[in-house]
């Protein structure tokens, strides 16, 4: 008998850790699942854009403008005679970079500063959240308007890291805010101490130690963040003052549809980048929200 | 405060005796500020720790007792330099170390280790067990895990886990068992002095035996000194070769296990010595029964801080604060009773 008992016991001290439990719950949510596969398949697709297609993007061509879908160009030609599918394909591919990009700035910007100051807290915290309150409460539409304007003018960076530049300065406000509230209730806890006790470095404590506790709040921030820097490309875009025409992106696409000849009659030139943003932020939102309750201790399924 | 420090310098001239004192603390004091309103006006100190000194001799284990938020474990807070003192000195073997700042602080630490409190909060749950043990060591050399690994290994089947718990996660161990992971973080730098803050306070009763049998293991392997805080009595007299006992950050009394629970000399001591179990049933013991709460610590009574609950309290102890005296010897009191 004795043995079988020790063997039982010892199975059920298996527990699983934070990342297991959080990944197990995540496959049961069928949306969430849904929506990660089909964000994976159009990061993908935009990424091989050159090998699914061999239409140059750039090219015009007058003698095929407006032409509805067909075997030759799948999604018909916009008023310029460019191939409406191998643009939305590479448009995908700059709208997704803006975002993914801004997202890894603004979430590295804003847990360096959050962290710092969550960690040492007193006049440091005082500093770098007030700064942060002023980056908070720059009107940032405004903002990324003029300050694109001076990058661009500058010469130096294309349309598409100019944007990038100007989403990552003004927007890490937020990030910064919540990790410095999550490092200050994390860092009441004793095993930061007994960091300090066995002689870490600052900086090991907050990289080594605190950082990936508070990781699983970050995810969840970033991927909200994601959606919300595609969105505003396309926004910006869409009002001619985000990526510049020539190259083509999800919103720039859709700057086609403010001419009420094509938003009524060529529904071909703006339904495709307008679904594939729609579907895309959908997704994300899912995603976010499944990670979201996936590390969320108190949902059980 | 004269008597006290004619012991301190007798304990000087003497160079034998002095070699052998690893940590002397004199008059630590340790104030919390307290403000108000919207310029953080000061209004007043939280005396967490006021005016407290421990001589800790090579090898032995001193305990400290108290009610909870008495101190106690403030004053291993401070010793350990994890919170800065307002006052006083620390000297670990005879080096000051309360102004120490830096690297050169951070170089200090490996003397001084602590054992937590709580298990589960003490150790990173996003870190392996393996690392967890040898982050001091690799913190002070330029040695690498892999190499650590054999290390690492012993000492955790030293301290009664087993090797192949090297490769796990905190969360797969039981409250007792991330304890003694705490310990083995504690001992891998072989530190001189370990300060223990209540490391059984969190654990079941059943467990509490086993991890303070290994601490007492682990002080004859490694030549530890202790300083052990503890609220539980019994668990202090299994631990201790002396006790102080702290009320209201204060030092109330000092002396040798036996004497502190055979004869407690102070009121209050005597109200805790009461207040331990007896095993024997047959044994009648009067219990006695502190009126009142602890005064807050951020307005103390005058004179002794004991006088509003001590059962023998006297008009002049509103007025008087009594200094810690030598009345037996090796054993101090701080009451005007034995004036």
């Amino acid at each position: 008998m004795e043995p079988t008992v020790q063997t039982n016991i010892k199975k059920q001290q298996k527990f699983d850790s934070t990342w297991t439990i959080a990944r197990k719950k995540f496959m049961k949510r069928k949306l969430a699942m849904i929506s990660l596969g089909f964000l994976l398949f159009i990061i993908f697709v935009s990424f091989i854009a050159p090998y699914v297609t061999s239409d140059d993007v750039t090219r015009i061509d007058m003698q095929n403008i407006n032409q509805e879908p067909s075997s030759e160009h799948w999604l018909g030609t916009d008023r310029n005679g460019r191939d409406v599918f191998t643009r939305t394909l590479y448009g995908g591919r700059v709208s997704l970079t803006i975002g993914l990009t801004s997202m890894f700035f603004v979430t590295l910007i804003g847990s360096t500063v959050g962290s710092i100051a969550g960690y040492y807290g007193g006049w440091v915290d005082n500093l770098l959240m007030r700064f942060t309150d002023f980056i908070l409460t720059l009107p940032f539409m405004v903002f990324v308007i003029v300050l694109n304007a001076i990058l661009i003018g500058m010469g130096k960076v294309t349309g598409m890291w100019s944007l990038i530049i100007v989403f990552s300065l003004l927007g890490w406000g937020g990030v910064a805010r919540i990790v410095r509230g999550k490092i200050l209730s994390e860092k009441e806890n004793e095993y930061v101490l007994a960091a300090r006790s066995i002689g870490c470095r600052p900086s090991q404590t907050i990289i080594k130690h605190l950082l990936p506790n508070v990781m699983t709040t970050i995810i969840v921030q970033a991927t909200l963040l994601l959606a919300a820097y595609i969105v505003a490309e396309a926004g910006l875009s869409f009002i001619g003052i985000g990526v510049p025409v020539e190259i083509p992106s999800w919103g720039n696409m859709l700057m086609e549809a403010r001419q009420t000849d094509v938003l009524q009659n060529k529904p071909w030139i703006w339904v495709p980048p307008a679904v594939c943003i729609t579907l895309t932020i959908l997704s994300i939102n899912f995603v976010g929200e499944g990670l979201k309750d996936a590390f969320d201790p108190k949902t059980t399924k | 405060m004269s008597e006290q420090v004619k012991i301190e310098q007798e304990q000087k001239s003497n160079v034998s005796a002095k070699d052998n004192i690893l940590l002397e603390v004199k008059n630590l004091k340790k104030y919390y500020p307290v403000t108000a309103g919207f310029f953080k006006r000061k209004v007043g100190d939280v005396k967490a720790v006021d005016d407290i000194s421990i001589t800790l001799k090579r090898g032995e284990t001193f305990g400290l007792v108290g009610e909870s938020g008495c101190g106690k474990s403030t004053t291993g807070r401070t010793i350990l330099r994890l919170t800065d003192a307002t006052d006083g000195q620390i000297l670990f073997e005879g080096k000051d170390i309360t102004k120490l700042k830096g690297s050169s602080l951070r170089k200090f630490r490996r003397n001084i280790q602590m054992v937590f409190q709580d298990p589960y909060a003490s150790l990173n749950s996003k870190m392996m067990v393996g690392r967890i043990v040898d982050e001091p060591i690799r913190n002070f050399t330029r040695q690498t895990s892999k190499e650590l690994e054999p290390e690492v290994k012993a000492l955790l089947s030293k301290v009664g886990l087993r090797e192949e718990d090297y490769y796990k996660y905190p969360h797969e161990f039981s409250g007792g068992q991330r304890q003694r992971i705490g310990i083995a973080r504690a001992l891998a730098l072989q530190p001189k002095l370990v300060i223990a803050d209540e490391p059984v306070s969190a654990l079941d009763v059943s467990i509490q035996s086993q991890v303070l049998n290994l601490l007492k293991e682990m002080q004859t392997e490694f030549e530890l000194t202790y300083l052990f805080i503890a609220h539980d009595l019994s668990v202090v007299k299994h631990m201790s070769d002396r006790i102080g006992v702290m009320y209201l950050g204060n030092m109330v009394e000092v002396g040798d296990n036996n004497a502190i629970y055979k004869e407690p000399l102070h009121p209050y001591t005597k109200a805790l010595t009461s207040a331990i179990p007896e095993p024997d049933p047959l044994k009648k013991k009067e219990r006695i029964i502190l009126e009142g709460d602890v005064p807050s610590p951020q307005n103390p009574p005058s004179g002794c801080v004991f006088h509003t609950r001590c059962p023998a309290a006297m008009p002049e102890c509103k007025k008087v604060i009594p200094q810690l005296k030598e009345v037996r010897s090796k054993h101090k009191v701080a009451c005007l009773l034995y004036d």
